[in-house]
């Protein structure tokens, strides 16, 4: 997935996006901030899909959140920039197969494997396979049947 | 007690029997036993710090070599530290850390530069060579958020949803800037979550909420625009504490991304006392074992973390310097450039003196959260097991801020225009419901809820219906838009209006950066640009205009104008 570098965002004039710049906010349906009105709600055009976050979005919150200085938090919004497209049933599957003797080493891999070719998400592969490793080193891992 | 076994016929001092029968004496209090972690800090089983760098990685940490890491040790060893920093940081004395830290005129960011590279056992050492006065002086450069603020609870002992909006809109009228629900019945928690949201919304438009869950149940909620942030994603300090709880480092940093990728805030929550509490503390103090939690959560990049002992409050309360280690596990989140909603919230000790002295250490200073769940309901109705204020603490809260001109989030209001919101909330419920095809609120509820107190005031609701329609609520699909549509048909527009400015914000994504709030304008307020720069006498935040005025009230003011009467 490109990284948004288009905008070289100041934290000092940018943030916060929504009033500063919304020019740059779209709604991962395409719509605008301003389009999201009560009216718009009440007439049906706006439905739960309007009301969420694009990857774009998140991108250009990774960057202001590391001009700040706090590149832990940015890199957080560059995994959920992958998951923003995941369906909620999936991103609850996932975390769930990532808790405790939830998922074999095996499928820990294969689920980084999907992941990766279905939504692009490198970041979170590579945390799920660091897991799938250190789970095996502290004995975490569901037992191979 | 043993000391106070007389012999018979013994005579009894009357100074005794009176302070025998104070409320402190039913407090618990322990003596140390550091072997099995009932210490709070400076214990002789705690790591020496140390750190050793190989090809940029960290390959020893704390005594502790890469290959017997345990979990947590090797997530903050990759995650929490900057390496690049760190053995600069580490060669530096403690105490001399700490003499930064606190002097206000070594600036914040400069401190952030420093404690980046630290490791838990460090940290530890830094804020033990700190008294809780120098801990306070700390916080109040350290916090990340300028102005500090505050979160309340509002729940029901019978998740009675009428008395959530009611008590949800009181408080957030009150000032809070956050609020709190949870269940004692889990399959209750979409109509009190709707409750709770509609009642921040009708008290204070852009008051966000949040309903305490197990984790993947809370994000769903979340998901569907009930709730606005969620806060109870624990983290602990020890790996088989950690597992025990159905979680690692690496499934909570994705459930922390997975909030994000919906443009919804959270922070994590953790607490000294908590490892001990659940039976494995690895012989080590509360505070090492937190300053571990709050590191994983630097890890994981969270904006923020829920600490000072939560709901473990009285196992640090037990023991000598344990408010101590409250305070300081508050300032490592904050010195870590986290957001801290720092605790307050559990009730700990029967003693009124000993809760206020317990809550001063985050009052006087400030934190982005100086209560992490104030009870908005009397504590026989708080579903987080009491708390420790309630409203019948309100006027006393108000009056200590006006005594000592310290800015504790809250005001004192008229009690007209309590009524009026109560009731305007639960008429807008009321109307949500009838709109939704939910369970009816009757004029009886309506009047009822608007003039109590607590649940024992208000009819009980039919149970089995509301069980019903909250299970129909989810599988309807029934998000935050439907509440938006429902109280714009009821003719509740100005709520409908702040309902949707809350939802709007996950789109902007504004409120996921560190320490953010919505103000009294709709507009957020964060760490990006409301940062703290306190840099000693006459800087950073102090109530001043309109803030000071509005601290200055209290129900009984005798005016200036007339001694005979009271200000209004």
């Amino acid at each position: 997935m490109a990284e948004t570098d288009d905008q070289e965002l100041d934290p000092r004039t940018d943030y916060p996006l929504g009033t500063h710049r919304p020019d740059l906010v779209r709604t991962p349906t395409g719509k605008r901030l301003e389009d999201l009105t009560i009216e718009a709600v009440v007439s049906g055009e706006l439905a739960a899909e309007d009301l969420r976050i694009a990857p774009e979005t998140l991108l250009m919150q990774a960057q202001i959140a590391e001009g700040v200085g706090r590149r832990q938090l940015a890199e957080n919004f560059r995994r959920a920039a992958e998951m923003a497209p995941m369906p909620d049933e999936r991103v609850l599957e996932v975390y769930n197969a990532l808790r405790p003797s939830a998922s074999t080493k095996q499928q820990l891999l294969d689920l980084a494997d999907e992941l990766e070719n279905e939504f692009a998400a490198e970041r979170n592969a590579a945390l799920i396979r660091e897991a799938a490793e250190v789970y095996e080193r502290r004995d975490l891992l569901l037992a191979e049947n | 007690m043993t000391e106070a076994d007389p012999q018979p016929g013994t005579r009894r001092s009357a100074r005794t029997e009176i302070l025998e029968n104070r409320p402190v004496q039913l407090d618990g209090f322990v003596e140390e036993w550091p072997e099995v972690g009932m210490i709070a800090m400076e214990s002789p089983y705690d790591p020496d710090p140390s750190i050793r760098v190989e090809d940029g990685r960290i390959v020893e940490m704390d005594g502790r070599e890469r290959a017997d890491f345990d979990f947590i040790d090797q997530f903050i060893a990759d995650y929490a530290i900057d390496v690049g920093s760190a053995e600069e940081a580490m060669a530096l004395d403690a105490a001399e850390i700490a003499h930064r830290i606190v002097d206000p005129g070594v600036a914040r960011a400069d401190v952030l530069a420093l404690t980046r590279g630290l490791t838990p056992a460090k940290l530890l050492r830094v804020v033990e060579s700190m008294n809780v006065v120098e801990i306070m002086m700390a916080m109040q450069k350290m916090r990340a958020r300028r102005t500090p603020a505050n979160q309340a609870h509002s729940t029901s002992a019978r998740d009675n949803p009428v008395q959530v909006v009611a008590d949800a809109a009181e408080a957030a009228l009150r000032g809070f800037a956050e609020l709190e629900t949870t269940l004692g019945v889990v399959r209750y928690a979409p109509l009190v979550a709707i409750a709770l949201q509609i009642g921040a919304q009708t008290g204070r438009g852009g008051v966000i909420t949040q309903c305490a869950l197990e984790e993947a149940t809370e994000l769903a909620l979340g998901m569907r625009g009930i709730t606005a942030y969620a806060e109870t994603i624990s983290v602990y300090g020890t790996e088989a504490v950690f597992t025990d709880g159905d979680d690692t480092p690496w499934s909570k940093s994705f459930l922390a991304s997975a909030y994000a990728s919906r443009g919804i805030k959270m922070r994590f929550t953790s607490g000294t006392g908590a490892e001990v509490q659940m039976g494995d503390a690895d012989g080590k103090s509360m505070l090492y074992l937190e300053i571990r939690c709050i590191q994983v959560a630097k890890g994981a990049g969270v904006q923020g973390l829920q600490n000072g002992s939560i709901s473990c409050i009285a196992v640090p309360g037990s023991v000598p310097s344990g408010i101590r280690a409250v305070a300081a596990e508050n300032l490592v989140a904050s010195m870590l450039d986290l957001e801290c909603a720092s605790g307050n919230d559990q009730s700990f000790s029967h003693s009124p003196m000993r809760r206020t002295a317990r809550t001063m250490p985050q009052l006087l200073p400030g934190t982005d959260f100086v209560v992490s769940g104030y009870s908005g309901v009397p504590n026989y109705d708080n579903m987080f097991a009491g708390s420790n204020w309630d409203p019948e603490d309100y006027d006393d809260w108000n009056t200590i801020q006006r005594d000592l001109k310290v800015d504790g989030g809250l005001r004192h209001v008229a009690e007209k225009d309590i009524l009026a919101t109560r009731e305007r909330a639960i008429r807008a419920l009321q109307a949500v419901f009838a709109h939704l095809d939910l369970p009816e609120i009757t004029d009886e509820e309506v009047e009822a809820g608007t003039y109590a107190h607590g649940s024992e005031e208000l009819p009980r609701r039919d149970v089995r219906e509301d069980l019903k329609a909250a299970q129909a609520v989810m599988d309807r699909g029934i998000t935050g838009l439907d509440l938006v549509a429902a109280l714009e048909k009821g003719g509740f527009r100005d709520i409908a209006e702040n309902l949707l400015s809350v939802l709007r914000q996950r789109v902007s994504g504004d409120l996921l950066q560190t320490s953010a709030i919505l103000d009294h304008q709709l507009q957020v307020l964060s760490a990006v640009n409301d940062a703290n720069d306190y840099a000693g006498p006459g800087t950073g935040y102090r109530p001043s205009g309109e803030r000071w005025e509005e601290m200055k009230k209290l129900r009984h003011v005798i005016s200036a104008e007339n001694p005979e009467k009271e200000v209004e």
